[in-house]
């Protein structure tokens, strides 16, 4: 066998003595840092502090399947002989529970600031090939968008990472068909392959390098290197025959109506086990811990997953309300919609959501049932341990060597409320002052968060942009937000943002514009509406369909009747329904167009509104010619952070918050009509 | 209670704890607030709380706790008379919000049962069901637990407070377990665990202890106990009515999945022959 | 004086809803003519049924359920039951278990004790209508007791899971023990917490009772070497003496004609009182040592047997030596090989009285042929204080009728709390029927 050669490795490839482990674990404690590996506990092999290399599984091995995982006695010395428990190191660099935030109320008004995360330093050590890869998935994810995830990437920087080669998967490891083991090939600071008698060691990092050399191991003999290749690539042979991936992204975005997914749902208990043992998954909400007045609240970060009854929900119901929904946008997500989203699938292959599913489901089955994935035969493999193959996942060991630093998630700005205009019975409009460059400088559609302390956050849309400030329309649909309609002149409030795409100002140029409102749809319509009548000489004819339930719904009535008389633009309004004071049209805002004349081959559409609404113009707009690529909605979804980290707002592979949340027909698709996605 | 609102209400708002047919653990979790009780003692105006102070009021209230279920036509007048007096009404409990261990009795013969206990069951008066507050008023949140968890409770008070909605998730005892890293009891060692169907508030208790869960926080919504049933580890056809015949028994699904194995144990449905369960 | 002919004066006395009591009682107290002619504590609480209820159920499901009979001496319900199971199974459990279910007991009298003193009975003695106004005045005392308190529950955390309705309790021993060093976390808090008890010793013995002196008939355990919880003979202060699975040989319950309360007495028709002042009466020898300093120095042994008003002081005392004993535990502890040992369920029966913070609580099971529970008997101490109390009231009646209607009654409702009634506990109700003495 020829003498492998790692393209990562820094210096030489050296030889640790089973027994001297505890010298790098010394090692590592004198850097200051804190040591986090496998232990038993209570009947599983999980994640927590040791003290020394005693406190390893020594002689354990772990057996799993569909639902099922025991421990198993070697009685031998090794101590990273087992495969994966239920915690991977997520559980330290994106913790269940972590503070982001703290809001306060002071007399000189409300004040947010980031809790400073200054995580001490940390090593984990028996980081498995496929954990290697999940860590470079959630840099992805979390560091190298136009927000960043700040604890997460303190963390990061702040831990070491050992990683260990597999040399026993059990039954529900599948990291060969992910492309992403057993072998270590990167993100590591030190890599070690567990023989018999010692570790063969590898670093792959400065730090790494100034570690081993510090303890001045002898170079490892070529029969050691030889026998880690057999270790590894017993490890990936034992895992069988790889699955052929390819067909999974096609394969699940072309499958949403397929019945495996009504068939797994019934088995599915929607318990959430799978989505917080994943590696890779993100999703999170944010959990207020205030104290007894609300004065002070310090906001977490929490754990939370799209099986959850609300994670979907918004005041008017759930966009998934069926177990079948949730299913599918799981491992939709998971290994399809991922590779839309991050360039990479979101499943590293751990097997852990089929061995601590409580009913065993086994997403390798469901794959083959629903996308077509299958095995497939393979060559004979030449054992290429220690050499990086063709496509490595995309890792990075510390942040501090990604490139160019991304901006911040933002904390928020404290504006002031000017005054306030009640538009309906629930209805208010904040006139709000601020210099903020970044909030002035938005555009029509999009939204921020707005936050008073000891409250969830809600996305409001902007309303309306001036040279001091901002308007926000807000219905008081819950507590949140009604207490931001029940705020007075002289007070003070939060905003995130400006968030979001907005809508395509530069598409109206040179074309006619038409544009539908129902109900409160109006309110991030109006900056629009503001841009049209500035620009009115770049732009044709501009037609404007007004529908709300009753007359008393109506926002911004008087400068609607200014419209109406200005004549610059065609102004039709109609209710639902209405009392005899009602002298105007009466039927569903379609109605007011549906037998119109005009030609719409050079119109472009703006539309907003509840989704039936937005659903029923579009298509009577695409009989007037208008073409789905100049359809533009904007959709509402349960947004929590508001810049893509949550996994809250998902439609498809769309982030709604940052993609969105406004869209062309074209590009939605499909997405835009169907249920429960 | 929105900000505003609390500018131009200085008035604390006047709170009762009251008590029907339970055990007084979940009052007895308000007092437990050790550390909180002082100053909410201070940001609400507690004017009945039968347990803890003599002072007595009989409405009206703007927070109303309430403990236990309703099992006799006095208790159930009382319930109408406090609901009437009240603007927010709390049920806190397995016994408020499920009816309790005590609704096993709802499968069995009222007369029959009194009859096992006293010697002379006609001068017992009470309903032939224990029934949770919501079957007869509209409830305007609810704890849920056995007791009920001291968190929660404080978290629905500062709520209160706040005017926010209360942070009381619907999710299973799965989801805490993770985030706390209690290795699952179902996956690792097979035993039988509500968990999945249980919705969280106990921050994953028992498993965490290294037994499976007995559902005292009672079903979360959606549940699949079907496919629990069918799935999970742990349940012989001959345990099933006892495991879900627990604390939150008279709710769903929990309740069906009892009535489908045949009842709570020991039940006494009128027809049934009278045997040794009869009195002695 | 003229000689006229008059009608009998009548008076009477009710509370409809007794507070700060646990549970939902009642007070009626007739006067005529000077004699007191009815003297009720009614308890109306609505039947639950536990022993009903645990038909049919295995032994361990019995534990879970029976703890909910209440929720301030759930662990007392706990082993009774076990013990009682343990009993019919012929099962011995590790020494090391043994110490923890009385450091489990030791977490429930003190924050049963902790809660009584100072919320539910010191607040007559101070004029005030509850702790919380208490606190308006002396803050530094209330939250000095709610220390004291939440150390009782930490303990029971320690060791049950959750201080109300824990889950760790299993027949053989227990689903889970805290490790060594848990142990020893909690220690510095109930080293503060046995000075917040010393103090409150100091406290209560200050406080001036009622008059009221009896030779009432004592009930509690006494072991040799323990303090009673878990374990002991049942004795009296007139010289009963029998094992804890005995109880039925020497009391009965009957159901009185007017109420669904089954009211306990000894087989000659005699009333007897159980809780802290029997205990220290009958097993005064087996006090933790600083107990029975705390003890001496007061001087008011004697006073605690015969007046039942200072049975805040026995409170007091009982609190030192819980958090005393629960501290020697501590330091003795070392985790058991096995939390619990394994058993085959069959057939028998298995009766046991424990010590629940307010006296002896005993169980008996019967189980049928495949171990489930086929018969239960549930004595509270409560209920079985019930006919001393009513005795006691009567007693104590004649030295307060001269005062204002409103003072008598807050004295009467005074006496009852200083039994420390737990109404809930009474599995067999008492719906009382008022009736007018014309």
């Amino acid at each position: 066998m020829t003498q492998p050669v790692s393209p990562v490795a820094q210096g030489p490839i050296r030889w640790l003595p089973l027994d001297d482990l505890d010298r790098l674990l010394d090692a590592l404690r004198a850097d200051g840092r804190t040591i986090v590996g496998p232990v038993v506990s209570d009947d599983a092999i999980v994640l927590d502090e040791i003290a020394s290399a005693g406190d390893l599984p020594a002689g354990r091995g772990a057996e799993a399947g569909p639902g099922r995982y025991r421990l198993t006695d070697r009685g031998d010395a090794k101590r990273f002989d087992h495969a994966v428990g239920p915690m991977s190191p997520k559980r330290w660099t994106f913790p269940p529970r972590a503070p982001i935030r703290v809001a306060r109320r002071t007399g000189a008004g409300v004040r947010f600031a980031s809790a400073d995360a200054r995580p001490a330093p940390l090593a984990l050590i028996g980081v498995r090939a496929c954990e290697l890869a999940a860590l470079g998935i959630q840099d992805h994810v979390l560091l190298d968008g136009q927000a960043i995830d700040g604890d997460y990437r303190a963390r990061r920087a702040a831990t070491f990472v050992v990683a260990v080669e597999c040399a026993t998967p059990t039954s529900t490891c599948f990291c060969t068909s992910m492309g992403t083991g057993p072998e270590v090939r990167s993100g590591f600071d030190v890599a070690l392959t567990e023989l018999d008698e010692g570790y063969v060691v590898r670093t792959g990092s400065p730090a790494g390098s100034a570690l081993i050399d510090s303890l001045d191991l002898p170079v490892a003999d070529p029969s050691a290197l030889d026998a880690a290749a057999v270790v590894v690539a017993g490890a990936r042979a034992a895992m069988g025959t790889p699955l052929d991936m390819t067909n999974a992204h096609a394969g699940l975005a072309a499958a949403p109506e397929h019945p495996g997914w009504a068939a797994v749902a019934e088995r599915c208990l929607g318990c959430t086990n799978c989505t917080l043992v994943c590696p890779t998954c993100f999703c999170t909400s944010v959990v207020q811990k205030s104290d007894l007045d609300g004065t002070t609240s310090t906001e977490e970060r929490t754990w939370d997953s799209c099986f959850t009854d609300g994670f979907a929900k918004v005041a008017g119901g759930s966009f998934r309300p069926h177990g079948t929904d949730r299913y599918r946008q799981w491992l939709t997500h998971k290994f399809s919609s991922w590779w839309d989203q991050f360039g990479s699938s979101g499943c590293v292959g751990c097997g852990r959501c089929i061995a601590w599913c409580p009913v065993g489901i086994d997403v390798r089955e469901e794959l083959a049932v629903i996308a077509g994935v299958g095995p497939v035969p393979m060559p004979q493999l030449r054992t290429i341990a220690l050499a990086a193959p063709a496509s490595a996942p995309a890792t990075a060991s510390a942040p501090a060597t990604a490139s160019a630093p991304a901006p911040a998630l933002g904390g928020y700005v404290t504006v002031h409320v000017d005054g306030m205009t009640r538009e309906t019975a629930d209805t208010v409009t904040l006139h709000l002052r601020t210099t903020d460059r970044r909030l002035l400088g938005g555009r029509p559609g999009q939204f921020v968060m707005a936050a008073l302390p000891a409250f969830s956050a809600a996305p409001i849309s902007i309303s309306r942009f001036r040279r001091d400030g901002l308007d926000l329309t807000i219905r008081a649909a819950g507590p949140a937000t009604r207490a931001l309609t029940g705020l007075e002149r002289g007070e003070t409030l939060g905003l995130r943002g400006p968030l979001g795409r907005g809508w395509p100002v530069e598409e109206m140029t040179g074309r006619d514009v038409v544009i539908v409102a129902g109900g409160i749809g109006l309110a991030p319509l109006r900056p629009l509406i503001d841009i049209c009548l500035a620009a009115r000489d770049t732009i044709g004819t501009v037609r404007l369909y007004l529908g709300t339930r009753t007359p008393a719904d109506r926002l911004f009535v008087s400068e609607v009747g200014a419209l109406v008389a200005g004549g610059q633009m065609d102004v039709r309004e109609t209710v639902d329904r209405a009392g005899p004071d009602w002298l105007g049209r009466v039927g569903i805002v379609t109605q007011l167009f549906d037998r119109a004349t005009w030609d719409g081959r050079n119109a472009v559409a703006f539309i907003c509104g509840p989704e039936r609404m937005m659903q029923a113009t579009s298509e009577v707009l695409f009989g007037r010619g208008i073409d789905l690529d100049r359809t533009w909605v904007t959709l509402e979804r349960n947004m929590s952070c508001g810049v893509g980290l949550c996994g809250h707002c998902q439609l498809g592979r769309f982030f709604v918050c940052k993609d969105g949340p406004v869209f062309s027909l074209a590009e939605l698709g499909p997405a835009f009509t169907m249920e429960g996605l | 209670m929105s900000p505003s609102s609390r500018r131009t209400a200085p008035r604390r708002p006047r709170v009762g704890v009251v008590k029907f047919a339970s055990c007084d653990g979940c009052q007895l979790t308000v007092l437990d607030l050790e550390d909180d009780l002082l100053a909410i003692a201070e940001r609400f105006d507690i004017v009945e709380f039968p347990e803890a102070t003599s002072r007595r009021s009989s409405g009206p209230f703007d927070v109303l706790l309430v403990e236990g279920s309703i099992s006799t036509d006095e208790q159930l007048e009382e319930l109408l008379r406090l609901r009437r007096e009240t603007t927010t009404l709390v049920t806190i409990g397995a016994c408020a919000t499920a009816g309790g261990i005590q609704a096993i009795r709802n499968w069995s013969d009222h007369g029959r049962w009194a009859a096992t206990v006293y010697p002379r069951p006609e001068l017992v008066d009470s309903l032939a069901f224990a029934t949770p507050v919501a079957d007869h008023v509209v409830v305007d949140a609810e704890l849920r637990g056995c007791p009920i968890d001291p968190r929660q409770l404080l978290e629905l008070l500062t709520a209160l407070v706040v005017g926010r909605r209360p942070q009381l998730p619907d999710e299973s005892v799965c989801a805490e377990c993770k985030r706390r890293g209690a290795t699952c009891v179902v996956v690792a060692s097979g035993i039988a665990c509500l968990g999945p169907v249980t919705r969280t508030g106990c921050g994953a208790l028992c498993p965490a202890y290294g037994r499976g869960c007995y559902g005292c926080f009672g079903p979360r919504g959606d549940a699949n106990v079907t496919g629990l049933l069918a799935g999970a580890p742990g349940f012989d056809d001959a345990d099933v009515a006892a495991r879900f015949a627990g604390f939150t028994v008279w709710a769903e699904p929990f309740r069906s999945v009892v009535d489908a194995h045949g009842g709570p144990p020991g039940a006494m449905p009128a027809s049934a022959p009278r045997g040794s369960e009869d009195p002695r | 004086m003229t000689t006229t002919t008059r009608r009998p004066k009548t008076r009477t006395f009710e509370v409809a809803g007794l507070t700060r009591v646990e549970g939902e009682g009642s007070l009626r107290l007739v006067v005529k003519d000077g004699e007191v002619v009815e003297a009720h504590l009614g308890i109306f609480e609505a039947p639950r049924y536990f022993e009903r209820l645990v038909r049919g159920r295995a032994p361990d499901e019995v534990l879970d359920i029976v703890a909910r009979i209440c929720g301030i001496c759930p662990v007392a319900y706990q082993m009774s039951a076990v013990h009682a199971f343990e009993a019919a199974a012929g099962i011995e459990v590790d020494p090391a278990v043994r110490a923890l279910r009385r450091l489990l007991y030791c977490g429930e009298w003190i924050e049963s004790h902790a809660l009584h003193v100072y919320f539910l009975h010191a607040p007559d003695f101070l004029g005030y209508a509850s702790a919380i106004e208490l606190a308006r005045d002396h803050r530094v005392l209330v939250e000095r007791a709610l220390r004291l308190k939440k150390a009782g529950n930490h303990l029971v955390s320690l060791v049950g899971g959750r201080p109300i309705h824990p889950v760790t309790v299993r027949v053989g021993g227990f689903y889970h023990v805290p490790s060594r060093s848990e142990m020893t976390a909690v220690r510095a808090e109930l080293t503060a917490a046995l000075d917040l008890a010393l103090e409150t010793v100091a406290v209560v013995e200050g406080l001036e009772p009622p008059t009221f002196d009896r030779e009432p008939r004592l009930v509690s355990l006494r072991h040799p070497t323990e303090y009673p919880m878990n374990d002991g003979r049942i004795v009296s202060t007139d010289g009963l003496d029998l094992s804890p699975t005995d109880w039925e040989d020497a009391f009965r319950e009957d159901q009185v004609g007017w109420s669904n309360a089954l009211q306990a007495r000894t087989h000659a028709g005699e009333v007897y009182l159980l809780g802290p002042s029997s205990r220290i009466t009958l097993a005064a020898g087996q006090l933790h040592p600083r107990a029975a300093e705390a003890l001496a120095r007061t001087g008011l042994a004697e006073e605690i047997r015969r007046n039942p008003f200072r049975s805040i002081v026995a409170r007091a005392i009982e609190l030192v030596h819980a958090t005393a004993e629960a501290l020697d535990i501590i330091d003795d502890y070392r985790p058991p090989e096995r939390p619990s040992v394994a058993w085959t369920s069959g057939p028998g029966v298995g009766a046991w009285a424990t010590e629940a913070p307010r006296g002896l609580l005993f169980h008996c099971y019967e189980l049928d042929e495949v171990g489930r529970v086929a018969t239960a008997r549930i004595v509270p101490p409560t209920s079985q204080n019930q006919a001393a109390i009513e005795a006691d009231l009567s007693d104590f009646a004649p030295s307060v009728l001269h005062l204002p209607r409103d003072e008598a009654t807050h004295r009467f409702e005074q006496l009852i709390r200083s039994y420390d009634p737990c109404i809930s506990c009474a599995t067999h109700f008492l719906d009382l029927r008022v009736e007018t003495r014309a």
